[in-house]
């Protein structure tokens, strides 16, 4: 989920339960002064007719258009009376309507100068109190959506808008592969969170980068020290089967030594040349034909691997000219035709084919490789014997040149795509 | 003759001396750029080995002061870098060959050999052991001045032993030399007893008077059949 519409839900989870507390609290808060300027109203109407009534004037009529009616009631001397006020809601018969119709009522006592004591009753019908309710009621409900949207809407905007520099920034990370050095950074923002994170995404992505120049140049350094004792080694060596008398144990167990030495150094050898091509030092541009290369290899490992009589099948066009440094041409088809050839069972078969700008190199097997880790360095499968660096080789050529290299296993056959064009 | 070694590693440079004076030559050693130019200012080599990562200088450096003061001596390179880049400005300039560590004594032995010949003057490229004789140029072998045709291998084999008489060659060091890189972690050596088995044969068909001779389990040794 978006960041972006986890606020947004997360803002209306929240907006919604308050507006409607407000809603709900502003409704009411309305209804009461709605009563109130009822209530006041009658007060006033009721202060009027006391006063005519007291000062003989006219009183109104009943009928004024008004829907107010009123009764002056004298009460009788001989209890004494408290003196009221009070409002009710009542249903009040209405002569002019001939109707009942929900009412608000006033009752007042009040005393003329004589010691008589009136009960005045007022009343004013509340069914347009009633319709002004029912018009604040959907109005609000009508406000209450149109907020909340609004908000929802603004916030949405206003958040894009923000974090523009934070997309910027992601996809900047996006396009980041360590060892194909640093892009130039979005650093337009002004806020401080943003600058920090900026700087902070930089910083890292620089000491990764460091990290790796600096695991490249090990590799390559540590390689080019191994050299010099391995070559110490293996003269010794040399120098005591040429020039000792040695009893056959001796001569055995030194010829195993010289033979784990020389892997040793075709391991070492491996290594340096991976870190070579890692630290990009094969500039080199010719003109390669695949084709030639191709038989010319397969001719070679057919001869090498005869004992196994494994059927290889070559499907090639007339040319296929690659431009790329001859010696990686050549270490990537060695290493695939050399793979082919020393991991089929002994009458498997092969086949070498390229076509429609793609390398194909296919052999039997009887189940699927772990894909995920069939490049890696030192990974064998399990096999003994095997260096492991082999494929590895051919993805570091392969990821020099950004050709697209695929492994798949259908129909009880590894194969291996080069894909040349990038 | 007369050998100088320059080498940084003292052990290396040990071995290299013992095994070289083994072989019948005069062998001195230098084990830094400042002793190397002390020595070759003074004195005067058939030929030199030269590592080119000196701890006080580089080695193309020293190169290019024996050439430039118009020495004869001829020069191997030594390096561990086994960089193309190197190999080509140290034979561009003047370096006889280049050797990348780690190497088998054999190897350099045969190169020092060949390097040897081409600096004698003699045109003639062409080496022999008994009575075989192979030139070099047109890649052609003959025994007792009688022309025996061999395969591009089994040319190639030959040549090898041929560099190494008397040496015991390891059919798996063999192995790459021939057929270079493609033979990394193969087990069975059939395809190697089958070329050998073809030019022993073709060799003894031939009345060659020399033997390659198998050392069970570890390769071959080239002699000459009166040794």
């Amino acid at each position: 989920m978006k960041l972006i519409h986890r606020i947004t839900l997360r803002l209306s989870l929240i907006l919604l339960p308050i507006l409607l507390v407000w809603a709900v609290v502003f409704y009411y808060t309305m209804v009461g002064e709605i009563n109130d300027e009822t209530d006041d109203s009658l007060e006033d109407y009721a202060e009027m007719l006391v006063r005519r009534t007291l000062t003989g004037g006219e009183l109104p009529g009943q009928s004024d258009g008004s829907n107010n009616t009123y009764s002056i009631e004298l009460l009788p001397d001989s209890v004494h009376h408290e003196q009221i006020m009070e409002f009710k809601d009542e249903q009040v018969y209405i002569p002019e309507k001939r109707e009942t119709e929900p009412a608000r009522v006033l009752k007042m006592t009040f005393s003329d100068g004589e010691g008589n004591t009136y009960l005045l009753t007022v009343s004013t019908p509340t069914f347009e109190r009633e319709d002004l309710l029912l018009a604040v009621f959907w109005h609000l409900v009508a406000l209450y959506a149109i907020l909340v949207v609004t908000i929802l809407a603004v916030t949405a905007l206003v958040f894009n808008y923000s974090m523009r520099p934070l997309y910027k920034l992601l996809e900047w990370l996006d396009n980041y592969h360590p060892g194909n050095g640093v892009d130039d950074l979005p650093t337009d923002s002004q806020t401080a969170e943003f600058k920090k994170l900026t700087e902070s995404a930089r910083s890292t992505i620089e000491r990764a980068e460091k990290y790796f120049e600096r695991q490249k140049q090990f590799i390559g350094n540590a390689s080019h020290e191994l050299q010099t004792p391995l070559a110490v080694l293996g003269t010794r060596i040399e120098w005591m089967i040429d020039n000792t008398q040695l009893t056959e144990e001796q001569f055995a167990e030194l010829t195993k030594m010289r033979q784990s030495l020389h892997r040793l150094s075709r391991l070492n050898r491996t290594l340096l040349l991976i870190s070579k091509i890692e630290n990009a030092q094969f500039n080199e541009k010719d003109d390669v034909d695949f084709v030639e290369l191709i038989r010319r290899e397969a001719e070679v490992y057919e001869e090498i691997y005869g004992y196994k009589e494994i059927e290889c099948r070559v499907e090639l066009p007339e040319r296929f000219v690659v431009t790329m440094d001859e010696s990686l041409a050549t270490t990537m088809v060695t290493n695939l035709v050399k793979n082919a050839f020393l991991h089929t069972a002994e009458g498997g078969s092969i086949i070498i084919s390229i076509k429609d700008g793609e390398l194909y190199v296919a052999n039997s097997g009887d189940e699927a490789l772990d894909a995920t880790r069939l490049f890696d360095r030192f990974y064998t499968g399990g096999k003994s014997g095997s260096t492991g660096l082999g494929l590895a080789l051919v993805k570091s050529i392969a990821g020099y040149y950004n050709y697209a290299l695929k492994y798949s296993y259908n129909n009880g056959k590894h194969c291996f795509e080069v894909r040349f064009k990038g | 003759m007369k050998l100088l070694i320059i080498e940084d590693d003292n052990s290396l440079r040990e071995i290299m001396q013992r095994a070289l004076q083994g072989e019948g030559y005069v062998v001195e050693t230098a084990s830094c750029y400042f002793d190397a130019c002390d020595k070759i200012a003074g004195y005067s080599y058939d030929c030199i080995m030269l590592d080119i990562m000196l701890p006080d200088g580089n080695g193309l450096q020293l190169l290019e002061e024996i050439k430039k003061s118009g020495k004869e001596e001829r020069v191997i390179i030594i390096s561990a870098r086994d960089s193309l880049d190197d190999k080509i400005t140290g034979l561009d300039l003047g370096a006889d060959d280049y050797l990348a560590k780690p190497f088998y004594m054999a190897e350099l032995s045969a190169r020092i050999k060949s390097v040897m010949r081409r600096g004698s003057g003699s045109v003639q490229n062409s080496m022999s052991t008994g009575n075989i004789t192979i030139d070099l140029g047109s890649r052609r072998a003959s025994v007792a001045g009688k022309d025996v045709p061999l395969l591009k291998k089994e040319f190639d084999i030959l040549l090898y032993f041929m560099q190494r008489p008397g040496h015991i060659v390891d059919k798996a060091v063999l192995a790459e030399a021939v057929w270079g890189d493609h033979i990394d972690m193969v087990d069975n050596f059939q395809f190697v007893y089958a070329q050998i088995k073809n030019l022993r044969k073709k060799l003894t068909e031939a009345g060659a008077d020399t033997n390659i001779k198998a050392v069970y389990g570890f390769g071959y040794k080239f002699t000459d059949n009166e040794e």
